[in-house]
């Protein structure tokens, strides 16, 4: 990230300016297109450069077409394509006569792929405006102007005491503030090795430790609300349900780092997390768990909420940095870790929304009864998981580790509908390896799931019936890769666009050429993205070889 | 600090990357996003080295050297990854690259052909010719963003910015107008610094009659 850009942000921030995104945004909701005009203004607001704010308006979903007064958005993530593959938005498409990023000659209707909404429990999922619809005759009533708000079932339990569904009560800052000191609160977290739930595993505490050890302040608390995984739905369902436990566990990362300030990254595809945050965080201030002198402690935070503008990459740490300062969402070679350079170049903190969700617990009952909430596993802690719409209960599910994937959805998420057998499922989110029905009986949890080219991820279980086809499955996942890609390091700029080209073509594909493609991403690649795409792609070539259409 | 580049031992400063290292020891790691005089980008992925006791490859540009830190330039999946990365920027050209640039040096000394294994779209031609110093080749941009910094960094301008995403990402001048609707101030460090030819300085010859070109540069 340009140290420049950092500083421009910086001093922007100090005045209390408008990032140079939120003016952007803003543009769109106005007059419903960005323009030079807008970009100029949002250039003076922010004090970045003109041309570094019209590089930002071509880098987001959100900004880059102008849209009609009603703005409709299919979802085409992977519990949508497991549904019907994708015949929803090609329906969207004849009905309203619109191409993605199209708009009506009369200015009333515009059309736009997304991935994902959050409604993988009722795929398909359709946004008009703001109104999310989703399940049977959810593209029907778009087409008719009459879209629904859909349900989102409840969410559960396993646990005999639930942890993360339970709604937050400030028990753990309390106790905190007052029995622990911040000292024996980040040594509670390192004993409880909380592992990051938002997909690559590392430990909080640790992080913790180096942003608390790490000079320079103030110091921030950032929490990864983009969670942009197709299939997932965990973040949002903690956001939007459950917001003051969230809340809590940022103050109390705060507490233990020395930060004074936290920031919420939600996305634009959740159009509920932020106004939903935000009420809790006034509900926060008027009861004294937030602002200065939190319930007499002398300890001061606050937090805002920021919502993205459409990247998926963007969930990758330090691009997240860069869009919360309004800048392009690519991603930025580490070192720095954001514990030393972060926001505005300072020590900063970012944990995914999850992690953050367990903290209070640990906070109010100690790391030991926190490793005994999976008594089957070395992993400790609980886990969200979430199910697909093939699911006869597809829901957010609180589980153990340790828990076995056969279990998980033929017990707690109820087998498929109609009987249907599972072909395979993706676990975790697009960078997630895909398990065979035959591998039904592996365990739930890090170590298990990597020994079969999985991973936990986010905790997602998206299942494919009989009816998907492999080969478009394995294009469907490029097309995604290569659309999401930030563009900045050359192996998943160029690689994952022809990895898809390969697939998407009528030709057989070559599989030792594009084995050694996946060679060139995984090592290659700077971040997860690129990395992680050739998992799922070398699950399929290891698992359904036949499929794929495959020569030497 | 010691460090060993194939197994040449290089004392070191904290805080030298592999990167340097390698060159104060004279040996050659390729790059392409590299510019001595800019921070370090991490983009390319050309310069990837073997790391003893690291399980994969690791960027020698980015990467701080440790003490002890045994380091080998010829590590077989480093040259993998180097050698698709260089073959997949080639395949983006729609011509091969000028043979002075870094590129076609890098391919060279690599040893690509010109038979890409991963054969594809090419970046759509679109050159901008209008301003009498610089000269803009959209198509042969391999988005290295050594330009931009330079801007940043060297000039202190701020004219260009890298654009889009994905296989479309570009960079471009001012908010897309083109070098002389930006707050480029000639200086010329982009040009310099390209590994393409994308951005080249302009040469007198192309212009024919000169006089008529510096009268009509102030307009």
């Amino acid at each position: 990230m340009s140290r420049n850009l950092v500083e421009f942000a910086r001093r922007g921030d100090a005045t209390g300016a408008q990032t140079a995104l939120e003016v952007l945004k803003q543009a769109v909701v106005d007059h419903r297109e960005v323009t030079d005009e807008d970009r100029r203004r949002a250039a003076q607001i922010s004090g970045l450069p003109e041309a570094t704010v019209y590089g930002v308006s071509t880098f987001y979903d959100d900004l880059l077409a102008p849209v009609g007064r009603r703005h409709v958005r299919v979802c085409t993530g992977t519990a949508c394509f497991a549904a019907n593959g994708g015949a929803h938005a090609d329906e969207l498409r004849a009905g309203l006569g619109l191409e993605f990023g199209e708009v009506s000659d009369d200015g009333e209707v515009s059309l736009s792929e997304t991935v994902c909404l959050g409604f993988c429990h009722s795929s398909p999922a359709v946004r008009s405006g703001d109104l999310i619809d989703a399940g049977d005759g959810a593209v029907a009533r778009v087409l008719d102007d009459a879209a629904t708000a859909a349900a989102e079932p409840a969410w559960r339990s396993l646990l005999p005491e639930p942890v993360l569904t339970k709604p937050g009560d400030w028990s753990g800052l309390r106790r905190a503030l007052t029995e622990l000191g911040a000292e024996a609160l980040l040594t509670e977290v390192e004993e409880a090795t909380v592992r990051g739930r938002g997909g690559a595993g590392f430990p909080a505490g640790t992080k913790w430790r180096f942003a608390r050890n790490a000079s320079g302040a103030p110091k921030y608390i950032v929490v990864n609300g983009d969670e942009g995984d197709p299939g997932s739905y965990i973040d949002k369902y903690l956001m939007e349900q459950n917001p003051v436990r969230l809340l809590e566990g940022v103050v109390l990362a705060g507490f233990a780092v020395g930060a004074t300030r936290g920031f919420i990254l939600t996305r634009s595809e959740y159009p509920r997390s932020k106004p939903v945050l935000e009420r809790a965080i006034a509900q926060a201030h008027n009861d004294g768990w937030l602002g200065t002198n939190i319930q007499g402690s002398g300890f001061d935070f606050d937090i805002e909420v920021i919502e993205g503008a459409g990247s998926y990459v963007v969930g990758e740490e330090t691009a997240l940095l860069a869009c919360l300062q309004g800048l392009r969402g690519t991603v930025s070679a580490r070192p720095p870790f954001p514990a030393e350079r972060g926001v505005h170049g300072l020590p900063t903190v970012v944990n995914n929304v999850e992690t953050l969700a367990n903290i209070p617990f640990i906070a109010a009952h100690g790391a030991a009864a926190y490793r005994a909430l999976s008594p089957d596993s070395e992993t400790n802690g609980s886990k969200l998981v979430c199910f697909n719409e093939r699911f006869n209960a597809p829901t957010v599910v609180e589980v153990p580790f340790g828990i076995t994937m056969r279990e998980l959805c033929e017990e707690v998420a109820g087998g498929l509908r109609g009987g249907a057998g599972i072909k395979a499922l993706q676990i975790g989110g697009p960078l997630g390896g895909i398990l065979p029905a035959s591998k039904l009986d592996t365990r739930f949890d890090f170590d298990d799931l990597a020994a079969e080219g999985c991973m936990v991820g986010h905790g997602s279980i998206v299942a494919f019936d009989e009816r998907t086809n492999m080969r478009e499955l394995a294009v469907h996942l490029l097309r995604f890769g290569a659309h999401e890609s930030c563009g900045k390091c050359f192996p998943c700029r160029i690689g994952l666009r022809r990895a898809h080209d390969m697939f998407a073509a009528a030709e057989p594909v070559s599989r030792s050429r594009f084995e050694q493609l996946l060679d060139a991403l995984e090592l290659g690649s700077l971040c997860a993205h690129g990395s992680g795409m050739p998992a799922p792609l070398r699950s399929l070539l290891d698992h359904f070889p036949a499929e794929l259409g495959l020569i030497d | 600090m010691r460090v060993t580049i194939d197994g040449s031992a290089v004392e070191v400063e904290p805080g030298t990357t592999i990167l340097e290292a390698a060159r104060q020891a004279d040996t050659w790691i390729p790059t392409l996003c590299f510019d001595e005089r800019l921070a370090p980008f991490g983009a390319c992925r050309v310069c990837m080295v073997g790391v003893e006791g690291n399980p994969a490859p690791v960027p020698a540009c980015t990467t701080p050297c440790r003490d002890g830190m045994n380091v080998d330039t010829q590590d077989p999946a480093s040259r993998r990854v180097a050698t698709a990365v260089v073959e997949l920027v080639l395949s983006e050209l729609p011509e091969p690259p000028a043979a002075h640039t870094e590129l076609a040096q890098v391919a060279a000394r690599l040893e690509v052909t010109d038979q890409p294994r991963w054969p594809g779209a090419t970046h759509p031609v679109r050159q901008e010719l209008d301003h009498p110093y610089l000269a803009f080749r959209h198509e042969l941009c391999i988005s290295c963003g050594r330009c931009v910094r330079a801007c940043d960094e060297i000039q202190g301008a701020f004219a260009l910015t890298a654009v889009g995403r994905g296989f479309e990402a570009n960079v471009v001048a001012g908010m897309d107008s083109g070098f002389r609707e930006s707050t480029c101030v000639s200086c010329g460090a982009c040009a310099d610094t390209c590994p393409t030819d994308a951005i080249s300085e302009r040469r007198l010859i192309e212009f024919g009659d000169v006089y008529a070109t510096i009268s009509g540069a102030g307009a």
